[in-house]
This record gives C-alpha cells, sequence and structure tokens, in this order.
C-alpha cells in the first residue's frame, strides 16, 4: 500500500470504552449467543437525554424529545428510555404496539412517517399525538375518528418546501408533509374537522446536514403558527424531527487525510484505497475530480445536542434577527424534537468473529472473512467509514502460534462477509488495522447502534441474523441480559 | 485618467513593495499585487470581464440571464457587468457563508441560490442533486443562460496571463519576479500569471495556497477541492501549501494596519503563505551573502480583495478585536445576588396590581412575538432596545410603577434590578414571565 497507515479509529467515550475494556465477557457472549452479535447499553441513551435536555435548559424552552424508533429496534433502550421522561417518535404499528408495551403512556409518543390504516386508527384509539404528511392523512383520520367514535385526536402538520426570503435555499425535495405553499387548503381542512382533530403544531424533518435549510424551515414554521393563530387556532408547539448527527470518528486529522488520500486515489495519483477502486462517488474527468463524495461526515464536531444548540443559537433573519431560541420562547411555543441517530451515539456495539484470514498477492490487503454479512454492520450501507476494534481471542499467547513477528505491525485488510456472494463486503474500504487478526478473534465495530445495528438486517439468506444483548454497569462489573429480557428494573432487582 | 466606461477601470492594478521591517526579510523585496483597487473590489474583475464580454451583447438581445457558480467575488462582477448590459445574473453556491457578501449580491439585483447540505441518510443512488439539476437547467434546448463557467473557462486563465502577469513583469522593469506566490480558489489567477512570468524567465517559482481542511477561507479552496476545479493543473505549482483560517487573519491584520493595505482574509492568507515560504530561502541567501556577497531576489503574491466584506467574518473567529468599551448601567454589571433580589411578584398577584395600581407594563420580547400575544394593555420595548435607552438613564418618571415581562422573568428580573439601582422606586419583575402568566391561565390578547 505504501506510506503511513490510513487509520479511521472510532470515538469511544468512557462506557463505550470501559466495555471494549473487558474483551473476556465479549468473547464469551458471542461463543453463547454466536456471531454477529450487537450489544446495547442503554444507561447511555438516558445520559444522551440528559444532553438534549440541557440544550433546551439552557435556553429556557421546555418541550418534549422524541426518540426516533426507527434507529434501532431494540426493546432494552426503548424500555430504558420508557423510565426516563422522554417521548418516542413511532413510524409504524409494530413501532406505536412496542412503545406502547414498553410504558410509554400515549402523551409521549407521536406517529408520524407514512400511516396505514391499522396505524391511523391505533394512534387514534390510544390518544398518541399524529403528525400528518398530508391532507388526504389528515381526512382518513377525521373519518377513522367519526366512524369509530373515537377521541379527537391532537395533530401537528408536518411541512416542507419552505423557503427563505433574499436568498432561495435549495432544498433536498422531500416525499413527506406537504408543502408549505399548499397551506390554505390544509388549513381549511382542518377549520372544517376541529371537532375531531385538535392542532397542537407544526412540523417538519429535513434530511440534510445543513443547519441555514433546517434554520430556514423553522423560521417558516413559526410563520405558520402565527397564521394558524391569526385564524383562531391555538397551536403551541413545533417538531423539528431529528438529523442532529453523530461525531463517529475520535480523530479530525485522520479524516482529512483518509479523505484527501481518497481523492488522490480516485485521480489515480496513489494506490486504490478501495476494494476494485471503488470511489464513493467519485471519479476522474480528464484528471479533473467530478461527482461528490456519497460519505457520511464521520468526523462531525458539531453533532448531537451541539448541533441543535447551535440551530437553536441561529439568527431568524426574517423575524428581526434574534435567534430560533428567543424567538420560539418569545411566542410562547413548545419545541420538540426527534433524534434518532444523535440519541443512539455510543449506545452499543456489533461484535463479529473472524473465520479466516488469507493472504492475497504479496504486500496487497489480507482477506478477512467474518461471520456476519453485509446487513448486520450497514456502515457501508450509510457511508460511516470507521475501523473495527480487533479484540484478540488470545491477547498473550498469540505471537508463539503465529510464528516469528506477524500480528505485530500494521496491515491492510479487505473485510469480507459470510455470504456466497461477490458484493458482500462489510466495507469496500481498504481498512489498516493496528496488527494482523486471526481467525477467532472478534471485531468490534462501535458505534453501531443508530441505524447500523439491524436495519438493514435480514433472514432472507439463511444467515442467522445477529442477537442482542443490553449490557449495563453494575459497580465495576458489567452485567448483561438478552435484550428482550432488559427492564428498567433489571439493574437494581437482578433477574440474572 | 478619464474613461467612457468602468470596465476600462478593469486592471492595471498597483505593485506595492512591502516594508522589510514589516516581514523581516533582509534580502527578498516583497510586493503586493493590489487587486483589490479593481472597480467592483476583487481580481476577479478581470476574469468575470474577460469572460463575460464576447457574449454579453448576444444574451442582451435574447433577454437572458448570466449565471455562474460563485460565493462572492466573481458574482460581484458578474452581478454588475449583467446589469450594465441590461441582463439579470443569478449565483448558485453552497459556499456563501458571508452575510455582507449575500446582502450586497441583493443589493446589487442578483438572485441567489444555495444547495443544500449533504443528506443525513445517505442515498447512493440520488441523481437529481442540485447541482447536476443546474447542469441540465442549462444545456436545455432554447435556454437563454450565459454560463460563466469560471472553474473550467479557459478565459478566466487568460485574463491573467495577457493582464495581471505581464502587468508585474513591466512593473518590475521587465523581470519576472523569482517567486510567486497566490490563493488557488478558481485556479484562474495563479495559474495565467504563472504562465505569463515563466514565458518571462522559466526560472520563477510558483507557491499554490490552499485552505486547511477543517478550516474555511472565504474564496479559497482545501486541497481536496481544488481538485474538483477543471483549471487546476497540480503541475502549475513548485508547492502547494495549506494556510489556517487563523493565520489568514493574522496576514490580513499585519497587512490592514502595518501596510496600510485594506486587504480581506485572503489577501493576509497570500501575505502569511509568502513569508513562511521565503524565511527559510531568506536565511540561505544570508549565509550565501557572508560567502559570496549580495544577491537579492523579488516576490510577488496577490491581494484578491478588501476587508470591508469579511466583518462577521473575522469577529466570529476573533471577537477580541471587536472589544468595545464598557458603557453605563449595563445589566452585566450586576452581580448575582442584585439580580436574585430583584422585586417580583407573581401572576395572581400580578393580575391584582394591574387592576388596581396601572403600572406601566413593558413586554420585553420581540415585536413579533408581542403582536402575536401579549398581556392586555402592555407596551413593547425590546430588550436589546432597553438596555440602549437605560445606558442614557430612566425612561420613565419614577412616579409610575413598572411591571416588567419577559419569557421566562430571567431578563426582566435582571432589567428590574438595574432600575432599582438606578433609582426606580417601583418596579418588580414578573415572575416565571408570559409563560407562567399563559400556564397560570391568564389572558392574553392580541389587538
Ligand atoms: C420524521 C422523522 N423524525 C426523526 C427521524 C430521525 O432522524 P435521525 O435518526 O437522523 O435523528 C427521521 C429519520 O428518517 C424521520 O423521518
Amino acid at each position: 500500500m505504501g506510506g503511513q497507515p490510513l487509520f479511521l479509529e472510532p470515538r469511544l467515550e468512557s462506557r463505550l470504552r470501559s466495555l471494549l475494556n473487558v474483551p473476556g465477557l465479549l468473547h464469551t457472549l458471542t461463543e453463547a449467543l454466536g456471531s454477529p452479535l450487537n450489544v446495547v447499553l442503554p444507561d447511555q441513551l438516558a445520559d444522551n437525554l440528559q444532553q438534549f435536555r440541557s440544550v433546551y435548559g439552557s435556553h429556557h424552552l421546555s418541550g418534549q424529545v422524541y426518540f426516533a424508533h426507527k434507529a434501532n429496534r431494540s426493546s432494552a433502550l426503548l424500555r430504558r428510555l420508557a423510565a426516563t421522561d422522554a417521548g418516542v417518535d413511532v413510524a409504524s404499528l409494530g413501532e406505536l404496539q412496542h412503545a406502547l408495551g414498553a410504558g410509554f403512556t400515549p402523551g409521549r409518543i407521536t406517529a408520524t412517517g407514512p400511516k396505514n390504516p391499522e396505524f391511523l386508527w391505533l394512534a387514534a384509539r390510544t390518544s398518541v399525538t399524529v403528525s400528518l404528511d398530508t391532507r388526504g392523512e389528515l381526512e382518513q383520520l377525521a373519518t377513522l375518528v367519526r366512524k369509530h367514535a373515537l377521541p379527537r385526536t391532537r395533530i401537528l402538520l408536518r411541512l416542507s418546501g419552505f423557503e427563505a426570503s433574499g436568498v432561495r435555499v435549495l432544498s433536498r425535495r422531500s416525499r413527506f408533509g406537504t408543502d408549505v405553499g399548499e397551506l390554505e387548503p390544509l388549513l381549511e381542512a382542518v377549520e372544517r374537522h376541529g371537532d375531531v382533530a385538535d392542532l397542537v403544531g407544526v412540523a417538519y424533518h429535513l434530511d440534510t446536514t445543513s443547519l441555514t435549510e433546517k434554520a430556514t424551515a423553522l423560521e417558516g414554521c413559526l410563520r405558520v403558527l402565527e397564521e394558524c393563530r391569526s385564524r383562531g387556532l391555538r397551536p403551541r408547539a413545533v417538531d423539528i424531527g431529528g438529523g442532529f448527527g453523530i461525531n463517529y470518528l475520535a480523530d479530525a486529522g485522520q479524516w482529512n487525510r483518509y479523505t484527501t488520500q481518497l481523492t488522490e486515489a480516485v485521480l489515480g495519483t496513489r494506490p486504490p484505497l478501495t476494494y476494485g477502486g471503488h470511489g464513493y462517488g467519485l471519479r476522474s474527468e480528464a484528471g479533473t475530480l467530478r461527482g461528490t463524495l456519497g460519505l457520511y461526515p464521520a468526523h462531525r464536531p458539531v453533532a448531537g445536542a451541539r448541533y441543535l444548540d447551535e440551530l437553536l443559537a441561529h439568527p431568524a433573519a426574517s423575524l428581526g434577527g434574534r435567534p430560533l431560541a428567543a424567538q420560539l420562547l418569545e411566542h410562547l411555543y413548545d419545541l420538540h424534537t426527534e433524534p434518532g441517530r444523535a440519541l443512539l451515539d455510543q449506545c452499543g456495539l456489533t461484535l463479529t468473529r473472524v473465520l479466516e484470514v488469507r493472504d492475497q498477492e504479496t504486500g496487497g490487503p489480507l482477506a478477512v472473512r467474518l461471520a456476519a454479512k453485509a446487513g448486520d454492520v450497514a456502515l457501508e450501507e450509510h457511508g460511516v467509514l470507521m475501523d473495527p476494534v480487533v479484540l484478540p481471542r488470545d491477547p498473550t499467547g498469540r505471537t508463539a502460534a503465529a510464528g516469528a513477528d506477524t500480528g505485530r505491525e500494521p496491515v491492510t485488510v479487505h473485510l469480507f462477509g459470510n455470504l456466497c456472494l461477490e458484493s458482500d463486503l462489510i466495507t469496500r474500504r481498504t481498512v489498516f488495522l493496528p496488527r494482523r487478526p486471526e481467525p477467532g478473534d472478534l471485531l468490534a465495530f462501535a458505534n453501531t447502534a443508530g441505524y447500523c445495528m439491524d436495519f438493514h438486517a435480514t433472514r432472507a439468506q439463511h444467515q442467522p441474523v445477529a442477537r442482542k444483548v443490553a449490557a449495563w454497569q453494575e459497580g465495576d462489573a458489567w452485567r448483561w441480559c438478552l435484550d428482550d429480557q432488559y427492564w428498567p428494573t433489571t439493574p437494581v432487582g437482578g433477574a440474572q | 485618467m478619464r474613461y467612457d466606461s468602468i470596465t476600462e477601470a478593469i486592471g492595471n492594478t498597483p505593485l506595492v513593495r512591502i516594508d522589510p521591517a514589516v516581514h523581516g526579510l533582509r534580502h527578498i523585496d516583497l510586493y503586493a499585487k493590489l487587486e483589490l483597487l479593481n472597480p467592483f473590489g476583487s481580481v476577479k474583475d478581470r476574469a468575470a470581464w474577460n469572460m463575460a464580454r464576447p457574449h454579453l451583447a448576444a444574451a442582451a438581445g435574447e433577454g437572458g440571464q448570466v449565471v455562474e457558480l460563485s460565493s462572492g467575488n466573481t458574482a460581484k462582477a458578474l452581478a454588475v457587468l449583467a446589469g450594465m448590459h441590461g441582463l439579470t445574473f443569478k449565483s448558485v453556491t453552497n459556499r456563501m457563508r458571508i452575510p455582507e457578501i449575500k446582502d450586497l449580491l441583493l443589493l446589487l439585483g442578483a438572485e441567489i441560490e444555495e444547495l443544500p447540505g449533504q443528506s443525513e441518510c445517505l442515498d447512493p443512488t440520488v441523481t437529481d442533486d442540485p447541482l447536476t439539476q443546474f447542469h441540465r437547467a442549462l444545456s436545455e434546448p432554447g435556454s437563454t443562460f450565459l454560463h460563466t463557467d469560471q472553474y473550467f473557462n479557459p478565459r478566466n486563465t487568460e485574463a491573467h496571463f495577457t493582464g495581471t502577469g505581464p502587468e508585474i513583469v513591466k512593473d518590475l522593469d521587465g523581470r519576472a519576479p523569482d517567486w510567486f506566490i497566490a490563493c488557488v480558489g478558481t485556479a484562474g489567477s495563479s495559474t495565467g500569471v504563472a504562465r505569463a512570468l515563466r514565458e518571462h524567465d522559466p526560472a520563477v517559482r510558483v507557491a499554490g495556497l490552499v485552505a486547511a481542511k477543517s478550516d474555511f477561507i472565504p474564496g479559497i479552496r482545501t486541497i481536496d477541492e481544488a481538485h474538483e476545479v477543471g483549471l487546476f493543473d497540480p503541475g502549475t505549482y513548485d508547492t502547494i501549501e495549506a494556510v489556517g483560517a487563523d493565520e489568514a487573519i493574522e496576514g490580513m491584520l499585519t497587512l490592514n494596519r502595518r501596510c496600510g493595505i485594506l486587504a480581506g482574509p485572503t489577501g493576509g492568507a497570500a501575505y502569511f503563505g509568502a513569508v513562511r515560504q521565503l524565511r527559510p530561502i531568506d536565511e540561505e541567501l544570508a549565509e550565501r551573502d557572508d560567502e559570496e556577497g549580495a544577491e537579492r531576489q523579488s516576490a510577488v503574491f496577490i491581494v484578491c480583495d478588501r476587508v470591508e466584506s469579511y466583518l462577521s467574518y473575522v469577529r466570529q473567529r476573533r471577537p477580541d478585536l471587536f472589544g468595545r468599551p464598557r458603557r453605563r448601567n449595563s445589566p452585566a454589571d450586576l452581580s448575582d445576588a442584585e439580580v436574585r433580589t430583584a422585586p417580583a411578584i407573581g401572576v395572581a398577584d400580578a393580575q391584582k396590581w394591574i387592576a388596581t395600581g396601572e403600572p406601566l407594563v413593558v413586554d420585553l420580547r420581540s415585536p413579533y412575538a408581542y403582536a402575536a400575544l401579549h398581556i392586555d394593555g402592555s407596551v413593547n420595548i425590546v430588550d436589546e432596545l432597553f438596555e440602549e435607552l437605560l445606558h442614557g438613564g430612566l425612561p420613565f418618571s419614577r412616579s409610575r410603577p413598572v411591571l416588567l415581562a419577559c419569557p421566562v422573568g430571567e431578563k426582566s428580573a435582571r432589567h428590574a434590578a438595574l432600575l432599582t439601582r438606578m433609582g426606580h422606586p417601583d418596579v418588580r419583575s414578573l415572575t416565571g414571565g408570559v409563560i407562567a402568566w399563559r400556564d397560570a391561565g391568564a389572558p392574553l390578547v392580541r389587538d
């Protein structure tokens, strides 16, 4: 490969680092429960919630933090959250049932996303707040409520297509939400169905990392709420969705070096950094770089609660320039957020066992085959580039077996999955590891709880889908149980 | 100097020697090419004019629009040139992070479209990213866009090959400098000047400056971004070095304060990068000087534009440069104890007081929030304005009781404490603010 190893070391905060410091436990767990294995850390979720709460607090804002359930299907995480004062955002009938079963009372649940009649019925039946995507959905809800004599339902209107005054911010088109241009007929429908639907506010969820776009949308929501008030409606909340992001990497320098080397590899001025010369969306045309880098910005100094803080500090240009937080507060509005990924920061890891380590061409990357398929650790699917942590099976006696000094030098590897498919690569990146792994070692993919852990895992291939355990600390010791067995009483009560 | 059109004032900018006492180089004469003195304010005037000139008349006949992907200076020049020729101008960019430049462009009649940020949930299959859409719209049959295409248009480089470069040689009495240092944005100025200088003397050494990857310097690209520029060829430069935002601002301050050159951050980056590049060379020359006698070298860097547009950029990074003297009667002077013990009144008592004592109710929130809902009969004085008023003294008579209201009772407590300190006998803060008022079910009106 030449040159320095291009490590992309994961950011490990104290709880996750502490768990990785007990490799014996992690080996025992995978021996008992198989590879791959997902481990979730419910207590971390509660800590992350506190970070969001403290941003609310510093801006004097009230309102709810709704965990976006879609980001992880774990029961342990959901139940731990039910033991806090957070809410949950559910996007399917199954998620709603799961949330109710985990102990979330309806006042702490919002239903978002595309809805089928069953989902809509159960939401209205149990009096959870429904975020409506379209006028059609409102009509559908009103019909259901009338026909089945359900209670008056609290609704939010999810909007999209906000435009800034002065500068037009081109926004990625969203399939979801009603275009603000269609507000008039939507509000007329809200008024018409006032007997069955109670408008509590408006919402948006923009799939973008850009603060300006979100600020534009939030400002747009404030104007819509003013319009609602002038019509005599009594809304009191803005729901700004999720998308606050995670900072995955420990070191900005590693990320900057890696991405620069990747562009040079694409331009052909250094050897490839990926399997088959894949360019992650970049290509070279006559020596000029074209295309866009299709990668998650893995090093993001402003992510999670800090991102929310910056958004709230953003000036609302069309409303006199005071910060958005001040606007929300002064207008007496509650702020709702729906962080998914960001609330799951540092909340889990995926363990995979090394099945085979094969030398390919001399000096070339090693082929490492793992007991897991790409969908089990969907880093690639989400464009997250991050090194796994090697947990040797036998941390002491390895060199004797491997001979000479192998296993002490950094190596480059390609990580293959266990499917009989050319395309089953855990990551297409050529990964640098601090030492040569051996069969039986574990590769731990850290910080996978947000989407990467089980969002893409299926049983279709007759390979085992990862089982999941919840782990927590009691004093100095790590304790665990199966995800399904976890209740917030477990750590103190001792279901073990 | 008498001209028929402002466009004739483009180019022929001065080359000014930087005082050696400032940069400390003893064997190298360092010159600044003052592109900030172009009529629209930057080095981009040359490229914009050279790219647009051949097409303006035709485009004007068709009622077209000039479009460019530009975050600032090129857009500024093109907006003016388009306006002068009866055309409109649109800038499409995701790099325009300088509010003053945005406002100036709007003032000049430009339309600005900002590209959206990266998707948080990655979709590797997207084909309709806005940049692709932009290019697709340009190439639609019958479109009347004049796309100057500054990152790929050879007339950008040519403007500097035929203008900026030869001007430098002329002002150095027919000699090319030993060193040429320039920031890389579109690569047009560095490439064009380098080519002209080398034609004169192939030994000229050229340093390109890019922005450090984790930093943002308006107008300069990072090394990765430079690879996206069609005019950029790494072979043009003998070295490519990165400059950080703080370094650029330091360089800028030196030019501003010690040289009287009101350069912006890119000029500062070029100066900083030049001195950093030349210092070891200067030391070598000093050693050789001791042995073989004096040999002088010369170096030129480009000052792209002016400082005025970047005040908010600098303020964000260096608030220390904007320290203002402390003012009289400021809430910041209050001790925590004073704020804690500020006279206050709860919602129920406040309602009674309003009914009987007729206090002046001052709502400190923004006019937009006030207009939406407020306590009946209150007046609205935004807290920032209120603070301004207090610097001058009490804004109302001591005989009139005052009730201050803000969202949660925090700002009003500070102001109540301050008014008390200033001698007002009967001022109170509404405990819990307008939010507590609402939560208690007390009436709020919009009139
Ligand atoms: C409506 C809504 N809320 C919240 C989220 C969660 O976003 P994230 O996990 O990026 O915080 C999503 C994600 O798709 C969403 O569609």
